[in-house]
């Protein structure tokens, strides 16, 4: 199923290496992965007058093959009116080589985790999960795992990290939803596991006491060679 | 799969580049395989015989076809005489070094791909082969003078390096310890880890294995082998290698992060594959696991009469996820009553300075069922202490039949008391941290991926 649907996206998308944060959410929202509501306005169009979004906003460049928007100042976050979106959909569209700009509702916080996939030298397509933020950046506490992965082992992985203990709760707050990270492991599990895709980074994913959202997307194809 | 059986209890076995000078390699070889159980036959256009053992000028004139051939001419030879073994030779240990380890991949690959079309397994290259006492078989060339071999036991060492399997050997030689197996597979051009651990997971004299690991070509068969192995028997895994870079600059974070060490490492705790992280953990645990049985539980109690060794005991423990739990009460109030009032009764439990034999065996006796591991750590220098103290854990540790080991400070009637331990097959440690470590391999064990 994901393989088939995978494979569409690759076709539909030509030779495209990497794929515009809108493309890799299309794919993940078509795997039954929640993601923000968003509205694409390619550079030169105009700002659609009546959006069918609600404030606040997220604005983001996009930019093809870039590692890191905010790195080139293309993300603009909590944007409260028309006023304010227009400017920003104006800036970003400046940047050079934007192909236009990815305009969604703002997620709610929640707790933010990293899910991605990666081809190893010694085991292959191979999955990885760790909490976001701190956790990732300063601890490093990330787990990895042969692709793809069932739903039993995706909760074997989960839980060989040594944060997974805040997702269960802590401190008064209630558990996240165990079912959804699962759902969004596996699914990138299979994704990688197709063989067709050298990288993909859902980082972060939010995760709340009802369900999981991908903030943020990427991936890369795997070029033909190196089968 | 394939049995190596023709590797590792051939019945049969030649080796090419025989000498009759021991101070040559096909000298050393020569004279450490005669005492090999089997049928031998060195090979050497150059003799007719060495010491009254006929020596054939090629493979192909021997009288029969040979489980195993140790090939030990240089790199450059061993193609054509691999293709002398065609029908003579089941599997062949090729000890030459000059391969894919000094760039010569394809002189590598031809030997492969002979060895491929003459169905013949191939061990190595570059490579010490294999010891294996319970044959008397031993193709590796060093004297033994220059290197002590262990006797029969029950711990197979698999080493990717020859260097860390000769480390290995005289470790567990020096200390008494036994072996079912040695083996150092080099370069991995056909035999990898993994078909060793496969005929391993079979073999019946091999109750544990320490393995040493640089690298694998194909990580999943690895982890499948590693998987059904520990399935069986504990597997100990030693890697090498922990600062490696996996990924070329990567687009994205997941790249970046999938360090290639911390990639197998996350695979191994979750697979409940047992790593260890040095050389010391590696023979401790592995001694504590030649010896005794493994326990399902966590729960351990330190029994010493020393306060603060068992204090350093303790804190080892925190940082390998042990648990000190304390002792119930009604088994304190017993103790407490029994013994003198400057006992301390607690966990640890500190018999201090004028402790006496039998004590540490009233102690043990009540806490039998409440524990699922036992340390005992003793200073003997004190009078109440004998030799008796042996015997008295010996009995308590096999009628428990849970794990024991122990750590005796230096000095005192230590060296006499560690012997009669050892003999009794409780493991005695060099210091109480490694005595932790010791136990702690015995704890915990088969509850799936690890802390």
């Amino acid at each position: 199923m994901t393989t088939e649907k995978l494979r569409r996206f690759l076709a539909a998308h030509g030779n495209s290496q990497t794929f515009l944060e809108q493309e890799v959410k299309g794919l993940l929202r078509e795997l039954g992965i929640a993601v923000p509501s968003g509205v694409f306005i390619p550079a030169g169009e105009p700002v659609p007058l009546l959006l069918s979004l609600s404030f606040p906003l997220a604005a983001k460049a996009a930019v093809p093959g870039v590692a890191s928007k905010s790195d080139i100042g293309g993300v603009r976050l909590g944007i409260r009116d028309a006023a304010e979106l227009s400017v920003a959909v104006a800036e970003l569209e400046k940047i050079p080589v934007a192909a236009g700009v990815l305009v969604e509702e703002m997620a709610r916080p929640g707790m933010e985790v990293i899910v991605g996939g990666a081809v190893d030298p010694q085991f292959g397509p191979i999955v990885m999960f760790g909490l976001g933020g701190l956790f990732v950046e300063l601890f490093r506490d990330v787990a990895f795992a042969m692709a793809p992965l069932d739903r039993r082992a995706a909760r074997r992985l989960v839980e060989s990290t040594k944060g997974a203990v805040v997702l269960r709760g802590y401190r008064g707050k209630p558990p996240v939803d165990m079912e959804s990270l699962l759902s969004v492991v596996v699914a990138v599990s299979e994704l990688i596991g197709s063989g067709f895709i050298e990288e993909i980074d859902l980082n972060p994913v939010e995760l709340y006491p009802d369900g999981a959202l991908v903030v943020d997307a990427k991936m890369k194809r795997r070029s033909q060679e190196s089968w | 799969m394939n049995s190596l059986d023709c590797l590792f209890k051939p019945r049969s076995l030649a080796l090419i580049g025989a000498s009759a000078d021991e101070k040559r390699l096909g000298g050393v070889v020569l004279r450490n395989l005669r005492a090999f159980r089997g049928k031998f036959y060195p090979v050497n256009p150059n003799y007719t015989e060495i010491d009254e053992v006929p020596v054939y000028a090629s493979i192909r004139d021997l009288p029969e076809t040979v489980d195993l051939s140790v090939i030990l001419r240089p790199a450059p030879e061993v193609p054509e005489l691999l293709a002398a073994h065609a029908g003579k030779a089941r599997c062949a240990i090729i000890v030459s070094a000059g391969f894919a380890e000094t760039g010569c991949e394809s002189l590598q690959q031809e030997v492969v791909r002979l060895g491929r079309e003459l169905g013949i397994r191939l061990l190595g290259p570059n490579c010490l082969g294999v010891f294996a006492p319970y044959q008397r078989l031993d193709t590796l060339f060093l004297p033994r003078e220059r290197l002590k071999r262990p006797k029969k036991g029950n711990v197979a060492v698999v080493s990717q390096s020859g260097a860390l399997l000769l480390c290995l050997l005289e470790t567990l030689a020096v200390s008494g310890r036994g072996v079912s197996l040695g083996v150092n597979y080099g370069n991995a051009a056909d035999i990898d880890a993994a078909d060793i651990y496969d005929y391993l997971a079979e073999d019946l004299e091999t109750g544990v294995v320490i393995s040493y690991l640089e690298s694998m070509a194909d990580g999943r068969r690895f982890v499948a082998a590693a998987e059904k192995l520990a399935q069986r028997k504990p597997l100990l895994i030693l890697k090498a290698g922990k600062g490696e870079s996996g990924q070329r600059a990567a687009y994205s974070h997941t790249g970046r992060l999938a360090g290639k060490y911390e990639v197998f490492s996350s695979i191994m705790r979750q697979s409940g594959i047992r790593e260890v992280r040095d050389l010391d953990e590696l023979l401790d645990a592995g001694h504590a696991l030649a010896r005794q049985r493994p326990s399902r539980g966590n729960r351990i109690c330190i029994v010493t009469n020393a306060g603060g060794l068992g204090v350093l005991a303790v804190d080892e423990c925190a940082r390998h996820g042990i648990e000190i739990t304390p002792l119930p009460e009604a088994i304190r109030q017993r103790l407490h009553n029994c013994f003198p009032p400057f006992y301390s009764v607690a966990n640890p439990i500190d018999l201090t300075g004028q402790v006496k034999d039998d004590e540490y065996l009233a102690t043990l006796n009540e806490i039998q069922d409440e524990y699922d591991g036992f340390l005992v750590i003793a200073h003997t220098g004190v009078v109440g202490l004998t030799l008796r103290l042996a015997e008295l854990l010996t009995v308590f540790r096999a009628a428990s039949g849970k794990p024991l080991v122990a750590y005796l400070a230096p000095g005192g009637i230590t060296d006499q008391l560690a012997k009669r331990l050892e003999k009794g097959e409780i493991p005695v440690y060099p210091s109480p941290e490694r005595a932790v470590r010791g136990l702690s391999s015995l704890m915990n064990y088969g509850q799936g991926p690890c802390k």
